[in-house]
């Protein structure tokens, strides 16, 4: 057992993990943040996605101890209170959503997206989604989401 | 005509999708019990053989491992609820016996406190096998090669029908056509994976189980059965699904049956959790075919026989196996008018993965074959292929033969002329395919699909709706929405009847100790036949509603109209209460009636309307590599009528993608019954960059069976995206390609040739 500390979703804990422990099942498990979804755990279908340290990283293939000291952000902490993120209002405007279980993952995907590109063009989010797998949809409403929302995030300085 | 309805046609924003954007939406995945344990099955690796012990001795001494279950113990589901029906039929739905069949066939399950000391255990398990010799070509399987796979033999089902006189057929045509297609092991590849359950066996005696079903019913009765429970012992709840397209349309093999006998040796929740490794290489599949299809028309151009010959390979076990070749029979003979078509089937085991259903079921498969000859005869006689198709297509007022009905609706000729004016079908069909390596081309194809199986299957829908005393409602429907959005649509049909708004109608989990019978989702039904069910409780509620209104206003009830919750007299306007005053009225305040408002339906649908579509693909084959890129695809369906439009969109797109995966990459591997490419890495669906615009376009025959003119569409869009990139693949370079999935080595080989 090692002890770490991550700041999740604001809040900075202090946890103990097993040096073999995947960060996805810190996250699912001991955190009982089961907003991230484990579709492949082989690093190949996104929707385990979260940010580390604001860059979109694969929770399936990040081990706990590596996290030590860093700062996690997961689909959970978009929210403030009752109030969407502006990804989470595109992804429902857009009717991007079907399923649902590669969302999580696509929205914390495209969070760590626009900060680096706030104006994207299609090209370049589907450059961004070609990590995350969907099943349902076909793609094309959630890179209208994800441009829709990068547009609104610029219009109102959102972070 | 259609009156402006306020709720139906709408698209409103599905219920659940704050839910899913907020990541609280819980999956199987996520649930989690106090005193749980966890479980994994140990699998065979051997393709066919007998186990003759199993020695679980030292793993019984590690610490933290609870209970052992075996194959000698736990019966395997190897049929569909057809075979609910009798008492017979129904011994023949388990099979419990030990033998594996295939690479991957459970052996057993093992219950214990945590992962770590689950694979410990699992390591420590010793098996005794007596290896059979496999059978691994479906060709083998006819033959007598000494290799029984079940006992009864290793043919599964045989089916021949004839309509009119085939050999009369063909000698009045003047051309004939005749070829061989070959179709992949596709997989769901839904992205939560298959296999995921929590059993909890209680001290009581009842089972509950947690479990990613699209038919929570049909699986409370089997577990009932398994366990020798009654019905009301059992309880089957489903949380939210992440994507199911048939892959959990039944218990899953070795899932929930192991599970819940796990459990109730241990009397603690036992949850168990495929893997996306077992979920690729151990559940089921499409049914991969080889289908001989000979097909004969005048010079005219009118279809006078089709001779149809398939070989479906279900692999170890059969669950759908049946229906899915029904299914090739019903969608090939009623889309045509053909006089005089044969068909003949044939079903057979091999030591591989079972086949189950797949979007679509056996109708993608034979749609690939039927509309490639289609192709094949309209060049041959020189006409374009869409004037073939409106010549020959059967159209509403005609018989549909195998479901012996009358074709109420069918929109194929708007489809087919909306989508040709989207997709510049005219200009492109005549367009030189272009200098240099990169040839275009553009190719179409039409497809029929049956909305539920109302003619086929014990295929009851049901539905409760419940009126709260603020005049808002609860909706309580196994309608088993799997993302496609079955309990928005079905909110939209309540809350259009009722007059009560969408936002304040709330639908129900799916829960079998709370909702009334339902078939679940398979087979396009939840609008059609879950919205029937709908329809029919509301109008229910309504009536109950107006007889109190009619009391209180002093008037007839049969002259009261409900809008936006205002229930008011037509002739005198001002003579109205809301609905939230009138339920407060009646339920709380005037404690001398107390009435409760409920509205509850249940029934079979009236009909197995057929829902159409055309799909027109356009593709660039590069012809030094063999690559096919699809550059747009245009699919217009006939869904009677689209109760939420972007739902349906939303059904074709994705339904239209999965199709060109189908059709250009996906197919499961195997090498003597090992699957070679069980994850994403090597068996690839579409990507986001991947994609090419799909344009979808609703077409709306009004389904006078209907409820407010709804059928189908989730399967159908993506049945004959194949078939019209073949098409497509053939205007562009020339070659037919007639063995799924497309891939460039094929292509290549087939340019080589010419
Ligand atoms: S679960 Fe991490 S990439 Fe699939
Ligand atoms: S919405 Fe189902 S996988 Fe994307």
């Amino acid at each position: 057992m090692k002890t770490i500390r991550i700041n999740i979703n604001g809040e900075w804990k202090k946890l103990k993990v097993n040096p073999q422990d995947r960060l996805i099942d810190t996250l699912r498990g001991q955190l009982g943040l089961t907003g991230t979804k484990e579709g492949c755990g082989e690093g190949e279908c996104g929707a385990c996605t979260i940010n580390l340290n604001g860059k979109a990283v694969l929770a399936c293939l990040i081990l706990s101890v590596q996290t030590d000291e860093s700062r996690i952000l997961t689909i959970e902490g978009l929210q403030k209170g009752l109030e969407l993120h502006p990804l989470q209002t595109a992804f429902l405007n857009e009717s991007a959503v079907q399923c649902g279980f590669c969302t999580p993952g696509m929205i914390m995907a495209a969070h760590a997206f626009i900060r680096e590109n706030p104006e994207p063009d299609m090209q370049m989010v589907k450059e961004c989604l070609a990590n995350n797998l969907c099943r349902c949809t076909g793609y094309e409403k959630p890179v209208k989401a994800v441009l829709a929302a990068a547009c609104s995030m610029r219009e109102t300085n959102h972070d | 005509m259609t009156e402006a309805y306020t709720s139906v046609g709408k698209s409103f924003q599905r219920i659940d999708g704050v839910d899913k954007v907020t990541g609280s939406a819980k999956f199987a995945t996520d649930l989690s019990f106090a005193n749980m344990l966890h479980a994994r099955l140990l699998r065979s690796p051997h393709a066919h053989a007998v186990v003759r012990h199993i020695d679980t001795s030292d793993a019984e001494k590690l610490n933290g491992v609870k209970a052992f279950a075996t194959i000698f113990e736990v019966p395997k589901v190897i049929q569909y609820w057809f075979f609910l029906r009798n008492e017979k039929k129904k011994q023949q739905m388990f099979l419990c016996d030990n033998i594996v069949r295939f690479i991957g066939d459970p052996i057993l399950a093992i219950a214990a406190t945590d992962q770590e000391i689950l694979e410990n255990a699992l390591a420590l398990v010793k098996v005794e096998y007596e290896p059979l010799k496999a059978i691994h070509d479906p060709l083998d399987a006819l033959k007598e090669t000494g290799v029984t796979i079940h006992k009864q033999g290793n043919i599964a089902f045989k089916v021949k029908k004839e309509f009119g006189n085939i050999n009369a057929g063909f000698e009045t045509a003047d051309v004939i056509v005749e070829n061989t297609y070959h179709t992949s092991k596709q997989k769901h590849a839904s992205i939560e994976p298959i296999g995921t359950c929590v059993a909890d066996f209680q001290s009581n005696g009842r089972l509950t189980l947690y479990s990613s079903t699209q038919l929570p019913h049909w699986s409370q009765h089997y577990l009932a059965e398994i366990h020798g429970l009654s019905l009301n012992a059992v309880r089957v709840i489903k949380p939210y699904t992440g994507g199911a397209f048939g892959g959990r349309c039944g218990l899953i093999h070795g899932l929930e049956a192991m599970c819940s006998v796990l459990s109730r040796k241990t009397l603690r929740p036992v949850k168990m959790s495929f893997s996306r490794t077992e979920d690729f290489s151990a559940t089921e599949s499409r049914h991969p075919m080889t289908i001989r299809m000979k097909t004969g028309a005048t010079k005219e151009g009118i279809l006078v026989a089709n001779e149809v010959d398939i070989l479906s390979d279900t692999g170890a076990y059969g669950t759908h196996y049946i229906g899915v070749i029904a299914d090739c029979l019903s969608t090939g003979v009623g889309l045509y008018k053909i006089p005089h078509y044969s068909f003949q089937g044939t079903v057979v085991y091999t030591n591989k993965s079972m086949s189950g259903a797949l979007r679509g079921y056996g109708n993608p498969q034979m749609n690939f074959a039927q509309e490639s000859q289609m192709d094949i005869i309209a060049q041959k006689i020189n006409l374009d292929p869409m004037e073939f198709r409106l010549k020959n297509y059967r159209p509403a007022g005609e018989m549909d033969p195998v479901l012996n009905g009358m074709i109420l609706s069918n929109g194929l000729e708007e489809c087919l002329k909306k989508g040709a004016a989207s997709s510049g079908w005219k200009e492109k069909r005549v367009r030189p395919p272009g200098h240099g390596p990169l040839k275009k081309g553009i190719g179409l194809s039409i497809m029929l699909h049956g909305t539920g199986a109302a003619r086929a299957l014990p295929d009851p829908g049901s539905a409760t709706i419940m009126i709260h005393s603020d005049g808002t409602a609860c909706l309580m429907t196994a309608a088993a929405d799997e993302g496609q959005g079955s309990r928005t649509v079905l909110a939209q049909v309540a809350s259009q009847i009722l007059g009560i708004d969408f936002k304040d109608i709330r639908v129900s989990d799916t829960d079998t100790d709370i909702t009334p019978l339902d078939c679940g989702t398979h087979g396009s039904r939840q609008a059609y036949c879950g919205g029937l069910a709908v329809r029919d409780a509301a109008v229910q509620a309504r009536e109950k509603i107006l007889v109190h209104a009619g009391n209180i206003l002093k008037t007839k009830s049969n002259q009261l109209r409900i809008e936006s919750g205002i229930i008011f007299d037509a002739f005198n306007l001002d003579n109205k209460i809301s609905m939230k005053d009138l339920m407060q009225k009646i339920q709380i305040q005037d404690m001398g009636i107390c009435a409760q408002i409920i509205g509850s339906a249940s029934g079979i649908a009236p009909a197995m309307p057929g829902y159409y579509g055309a799909v027109f693909a356009e593709v660039e084959v590069n012809i030094r590599t063999g690559e096919v890129k699809v550059l747009r695809l245009t699919s217009a369906y006939d869904v009677g009528k689209a109760i939420n439009p972007e739902l349906v969109r939303g059904q074709i797109v994705g339904g239209g993608v999965m199709g060109i995966g189908f059709a250009l990459t996906e197919g499961l591997l195997l090498d003597k019954g090992h699957i070679v490419n069980p994850g994403f890495s090597d068996y690839r669906l579409l990507r986001a960059c991947d994609v090419p615009p799909v344009i979808p376009i609703i077409v709306e025959s009004n389904e006078p069976t209907g409820p407010f003119g709804a059928k189908g569409i989730g399967e159908g869009a993506m049945v004959n995206v194949a078939s019209a990139v073949a098409n497509a693949i053939y205007h562009a370079v020339g070659v037919r390609l007639t063995d799924l999935c497309m891939t460039s080595e094929k292509i290549l080989g087939e340019l080589q040739k010419h």
